[in-house]
């Protein structure tokens, strides 16, 4: 035999086929042969690796190096450095999401150390089209076993106290079956591989069968021989012609070999076997229509009684199996039924293969054993989630299947915890959901996989289906009503109940999960119109004008932009916003972060864009005229963006709102928190200017409490109250000694300093802290003329730093340091006053329940960090204080108001609370939706005693023309930013650093987007009775 | 013979006939729809559902296809068949409204009720022309084609038939050829008209006037849902 010193394992999986693998084959030998290295190294094509994500894969070994996504180009530089000079190519080599360094050992990466390969063990290492490659890795050894050494009843015996299940999805005890199919009397018996795997996403029967088909046939063999079968018939569907390929080649060379057909290995076991092609039907999947397919008849299910192992082909006994079923039983046998049942748990003995795919940032194919927690395939397999994005449920078992939302991730997996939790083990489908995919439209996929697919023999399933897709549409539509529900569970029930075969028994199971889960997400599309994922386009319209908690009509003012219109831009950004300077340059832009052209791209700089509208148009700043006042008057405690826009709103409703107001200045945390070179005073002057015009009275100096009460606001005829009070008081760090001169929190900094006080500080500043309060202290103390050095200490790592990644982004390069993976353990002090904080380093372990890894202090990692000054800036909470001791309120365990939901009403009648004075510190732009929905709210209580909103989907309000592009502006459009101020002019002063959009810049920008809006047609729709 | 229990009696039948068999033998009534008594069973329509077992392990099997096992469990009104059989109704009706057998089913068995669109199709696909054209008449010129939310009852590949004797034989087996008496422009969805317990007729007539023929021809069944409503107890 030709020895090689290195083979060359190409992966052609049908994945990294698709990618281009048979040609990086064909230049590695090009290349190999250029070299004339032709004698020392060997290039197989070996069946699919695994990780699908990653390809085209080449595996060197005996090293066990992994290249990853080569290109044709590629080859040339892989083969001089690595193979001739003996250096592994770090470009081409795989690095684990979020950190920095590559993993070149196949067995290192965390994909394959956590997998345990008895199925798939010769996945990648040999060439599926070579029977002496799978012999040579102790192939066919199982079959000599047990037809030389073993009789029917001890085979049997052996399947059966293994453990073994069906791994086609119900999980029946294989060895019963066989059990019961060998003792039914008759010569004439048949073995079938059901290869027909429909679910969509799986491919786990297909990576067998490309990998290692004698896997298969071995298993079959073994069977028949159990059993007393002679003929076994593999139904391979169509749609894998690279699986039939090779199932047929390894047929031809097992009946070659003496290992298939009459006579095999001279025991005079006669066993042939037979591949039959499916014809495009999910349904054909089922068992009993499976054989009716191999007799040639149509692909429908039939009753059940007689069961196919006493009646099935032709009548005659037949036992069916998975292929994955199958490929366990050389294992089995080979090693022995004690070997197997030590793998897995009690009710679930060995392993599983799982596809791993969706929303998960290493797809592809894993084998695990039963009963590791789905949270380890996730994050230590899967490697997590891609773009930091939140994990939201798994669905598993395919169509037939159900989600696992994310608090359940610790479930074990095994038959009987994935059927209690309402889902199913299937046939090993994984399909993994981040916060962006809408678990209604997930169901109607579903559905509408199923009512193509259903047979249609039954009214229930045929109908059922139907009619359940129809609903879910309709809700997706924004038409459902909260009947809906109620109708879709009956017609689940009765889909269940009624239905023959397994596809309609089932079929109800993606709906029904979703809505014990999910329950809310269906409420939004029904009563209030929303799609939380921002998914389902009747619902939504334009994702950014539905993400935004006002609802801004974004897509029509950069369409203005777009043409050059920016007086029609402004007004449309006025119209429902007055604090339009304010959000144009602190807003969180959650818009953005759902752009459609964000997927794949840049999104659209939308809120550069609002400020653009403002710079640029040139008529004169205008406000709403202003209504009657209707003297009614409102009470509204706190002038920070909630406050404002409830006063604003009521406003123009004709109600006399008046702010009182604590701080000398106007503004709430906008005039306090956050600081001018983010938000320049003008421009804030200018906003609060505009409300004041619209006839709201701002009374600063009023502390509630203390210049006066509830209780007085009513008696001077305000009808209502609106308590917007944010959350100013920092929260206490918790360690010793944080009472001592030098530690201030962030809060009282920050205030101290806008009101223009004289804020006592030293020289090397430290913040302990990762939002936005943090970022913006430590921003604030850097510019001060005293200050040289400011550290920011934050205990987990920069992905998961609450704070916006721009803020972060700007203090990094204004040259503020920042200790990731620190936290604070004992404020050190001289005197009384501080002189250092004791930290100890941490590092991220187990992932907890909300998704991210917990950070866990590293013994014995203790150091000191100097300072002269401790801003703590680790959350806020609103300041309570002016509450008196027997106050009616219903207070949350965070300090917060507990208000309705909908229509931020506390318990207490006229009194209505919202902002960070509910949700603790949140963004601007939620604080000013709930301004504008108390502002109804209030509108309403007063009129109609009751307050019922009617909800609709967001649609536009008026039709832009879409801009036209020429082709060159299409092809070169990327995503202008904006200008920031130099880093060394921002020094010691406060001027502003995001300097906006050129106006050119700003129309380029423009034309870049999609006009998501422009896809939605509302047709007439007849009444239907 | 095979022994089993038939709403908790103990009952026997010829091995080899199915529940529904043995129930009309022993005069409990079930609600059919594809099944044609002289044409195989097709277990399609799932009216005739039963539940077998008992506890966790019970099903619902369409009786008309199940064979007699010895020891079966058999009940023929339970909850979940109610239920099912309600929905199975409903869906009907929404299918073919102006079919008088399916109007039928649902005054029997109360179904006040269409949550669904109506399609107003003219075929519920309960395969008896299928059956009855090949079984009876020795025909085979129609069968089903497609399958899902596709499927229908057609000649191969929708052309003029060979085989097609124009017997009619279909047409006379087929449920949603039965017209009710409001004819396809109905007013209403459900008509419970002629299967309540309370004819209206009664009241300004002597005799019930539909035995005469002129069935709904007297006009005082027009706006019976809600009459039905109001006469009948909620039994839902």
């Amino acid at each position: 035999m030709k020895q090689y010193r290195t083979h060359l394992l190409v992966c052609a999986g049908t994945g990294c086929v698709a990618a281009g693998s048979f040609e990086i084959k064909t230049a590695l030998e090009k290349e190999i042969g250029r070299r004339k290295l032709q004698n020392e190294i060997a290039v197989i094509s070996t069946g699919c690796n695994g990780f699908c994500e990653r390809g085209p894969i080449v595996v060197v070994q005996p090293e066990g190096i992994f290249y990853q996504k080569l290109k044709k180009e590629d080859i040339p530089s892989l083969v001089e450095e690595h193979l001739l000079k003996g250096r592994p190519v770090k470009r081409l080599l795989y690095v684990p999401p979020a950190e920095a360094r590559p993993v070149p050992k196949m067995m290192d990466i965390g994909f394959f150390k956590h997998q345990r390969l008895i199925v798939l063990k010769n996945r990648g290492r040999i060439d599926p089209e070579n029977i002496e490659e799978y012999i040579a890795f102790e192939g066919y050894q199982a079959l000599e076993k047990a037809l030389t050494t073993m009789d029917p009843g001890e085979i049997v015996k052996e399947i059966k106290d293994a453990g073994l299940r069906g791994r086609g999805g119900a999980g029946f005890p294989t060895g019963l079956k066989w059990e019961i199919c060998r003792k039914v009397p008759g010569n004439s018996k048949y073995v079938v591989c059901n290869a027909d795997e429909g679910d969509p996403g799986a491919f786990m029967d297909r990576s067998i069968l490309e990998a290692d088909p004698h896997a298969v046939l071995e298993g079959m063999t073994i069977g028949a021989r159990a059993i007393g079968a002679t003929k076994g018939f593999i139904y391979v569907r169509t749609e894998y012609p690279l699986a039939l390929k090779r199932i047929k080649i390894a047929i031809e060379q097992a009946e070659q070999y003496g290992l298939l057909g009459a006579d095999i290995l001279g025991t005079g076991f006669d066993f042939s076997i037979e591949v039959k092609r499916g014809a495009g039907a999910f349904v054909s999947g089922e068992e009993t229509s499976l054989l009716a397919a191999i007799e040639g008849k149509i692909g429908i299910p039939k009753q059940r009684p007689p069961y196919p192992v006493h009646r099935g082909l032709w009548k005659k006994p037949t036992n069916i199996n998975n292929v994955e079923t199958w490929a366990n039983v050389p294992h089995i046998i080979l090693r022995g039924a004690k070997w197997y049942s030590e793998i897995g748990t009690e009710g679930s003995k060995g392993t599983k293969i799982f596809s791993l795919v969706g929303k998960i940032n290493n797809t592809g194919l894993v084998e695990v054993p039963m009963g590791i927690a789905m949270k380890d395939i996730i994050y230590e397999i899967g490697g997590g989630i891609p773009n930091n994005k939140q994990i939201k449920a798994v669905q598993t078992g395919g169509p037939s299947g159900g989600c696992i939302p994310k608090r359940l991730l610790d479930l074990p997996i095994d038959y009987e915890s994935l059927k209690q939790a309402g889902s199913m083990m299937g046939s090993g489908g994984m399909i993994v959901m981040d916060e962006d995919t809408c678990m209604v439209d997930v169901a109607k996929y579903f559905m509408n996989f199923l009512r193509d697919e259903s047979c249609g023999k039954c009214l229930s399933c045929r109908e059922g289906t139907q009619r359940i897709w129809e609903i879910l549409d309709k809700i997706t539509r924004g038409k459902g009503v909260p009947a809906d529900i109620d109708l879709l569970e009956e017609l689940a029930v009765a889909t269940k109940d009624a239905s023959m075969c397994g596809l309609g028994q089932t079929a109800a199971n993606p709906v029904l999960s979703t809505l014990q889960y999910f329950k809310g997400e269906y409420e939004a599309h029904i009563k209030y119109k929303k799609c939380p994922a921002v998914v389902c386009k009747g619902i939504i319209s334009s994702p950014c004008q539905h993400t935004c908690p006002i609802e801004t009509e974004a897509p029509q003012y950069i369409a203005y932009i777009a043409h050059g219109q920016f007086e029609k831009a402004y007004d449309i950004i006025l119209k429902d916003n007055p604090l339009l300077n304010v959000c144009a340059r602190v807003c969180h832009h959650p818009c953005e972060a759902k752009c459609r052209a964000g997927q794949g791209g840049k999104p659209i700089a939308i809120r550069a864009l609002k400020r653009a509208a403002i710079e640029y148009n040139s008529a004169k700043k205008r406000t709403h005229k202003r209504l009657k006042a209707s003297g009614v008057k409102i009470a509204i405690i706190g002038s920070g963006p909630s406050g404002l826009m409830a006063a604003y709103d009521l406003a123009q409703k004709g109600y006399a709102p008046t702010i009182f107001e604590a701080l000398p200045a106007a503004g709430g945390m906008l005039a306090i928190g956050i600081p001018d070179y983010r938000l320049p005073k003008k421009a804030l002057v200018e906003d609060l200017d505009r409300v004041a015009n619209a006839g709201v009275e701002i009374r600063t100096g009023q502390k509630l409490g203390k210049d006066f009460s509830i209780k007085d606001l009513f008696k001077q005829d305000y009808r209502a109250v609106y308590i917007a009070v944010g959350a100013h008081k920092s929260i206490k760090l918790g360690i010793p000694k944080e009472d001592s001169a030098g530690v201030v929190p962030a809060m009282e900094f920050l205030t101290k300093h806008s009101l223009g006080e004289k804020t006592a500080i030293g020289v090397r500043v430290g913040v302990i802290g990762g939002g936005n309060s943090a970022v913006d202290a430590a921003r604030v103390a850097k510019r001060l003329p005293a200050v040289k050095e400011v550290t920011i200490i934050y205990r987990r790592t920069r992905n998961e730093m609450p704070a916006y990644a721009e803020e972060i982004e700007d203090a990094l390069e204004e040259g503020i340091n920042i200790q990731f993976l620190t936290a604070p353990t004992e404020i050190v002090t001289k005197d009384g006053r501080i002189t250092g904080v004791r930290c100890t380093r941490m590092e991220l372990g187990a992932v907890d329940e909300s998704g991210r890894r917990r950070p866990l202090p590293i013994k014995g990692s203790d150091f000191l960090v100097e300072l002269d000054t401790l801003i703590s800036a680790i959350s806020e909470q609103p300041d309570l204080s002016f509450l008196k001791k027997d106050h009616d309120f219903e207070i949350s365990g965070w300090n917060t108001f507990v208000v309705n939901k909908e229509t931020l009403a506390t318990n207490v009648p006229g009194i209505f609370a919202g902002g960070d004075a509910i949700r603790g510190p949140s963004s601007v732009i939620d604080a000013m939706a709930d301004g504008k929905k108390v502002a109804k709210a209030i509108d309403q209580y007063l009129r109609n005693g009751e307050i019922k909103f009617e909800y609709k989907v967001t649609r536009p309000s008026v039709y832009v023309e879409p801009a036209k592009l020429t082709v060159k502006e299409t092809l070169e459009s990327t995503r202008q930013d904006t200008k920031k101020l130099e880093v060394g002019k921002r020094k010691q002063n406060f001027n502003e650093v995001d300097l906006g959009l050129s106006k050119s810049g700003a129309i380029c920008e423009a034309k870049r987007c999609l006009r998501c809006d422009l896809e939605v047609k509302d047709e007439d729709e007849k009444e239907q009775k | 013979m095979i022994n089993f229990i038939l709403n908790g009696l103990e009952v026997q039948a010829q091995e080899g006939s199915t529940i529904l068999e043995a129930c009309k033998f022993y005069g409990i009534e079930i609600p059919t729809l594809c099944y044609y008594e002289g044409l195989s069973p097709y277990g399609g329509c799932r009216l005739c559902l039963v539940e077998i077992g008992k506890g966790e392990n019970s099903k619902l099997v369409s009786s008309c296809t199940y064979p007699v096992e010895e020891g079966l469990i058999v009940r023929t009104n339970t909850k979940r068949i109610v239920n099912a059989r309600k929905m199975m109704i409903e869906l009907l009706i929404s299918i073919a409204p102006q079919s008088k057998t399916i109007q039928d089913l649902a005054s029997k068995f109360h179904v006040t009720t269409v949550r669904f669109p109506v399609r107003h199709e003219d075929c519920v696909l309960c395969g008896r022309c299928v059956r009855m054209c090949k079984e009876q008449m020795q025909g085979g010129a129609i069968g089903f084609t497609a399958r899902g939310n596709k499927k229908k009852i057609e000649t191969p590949f929708n052309v003029r038939s060979e085989e097609c004797r124009l017997c009619g034989g279909c047409i006379y087996v087929c449920p949603a050829c039965q017209l009710r008496c409001q004819g396809p422009d109905a007013k209403t969805d459900l008509c419970s008209g002629c299967l309540s317990l309370e004819p209206t007729c009664i009241e300004t007539h002597d005799d019930y006037q539909c035995w005469m023929g002129t069935t709904g021809d007297c006009g005082t069944c027009e706006g019976r849902p809600d009459q039905i409503k109001k006469q009948m107890p909620d039994d839902r």
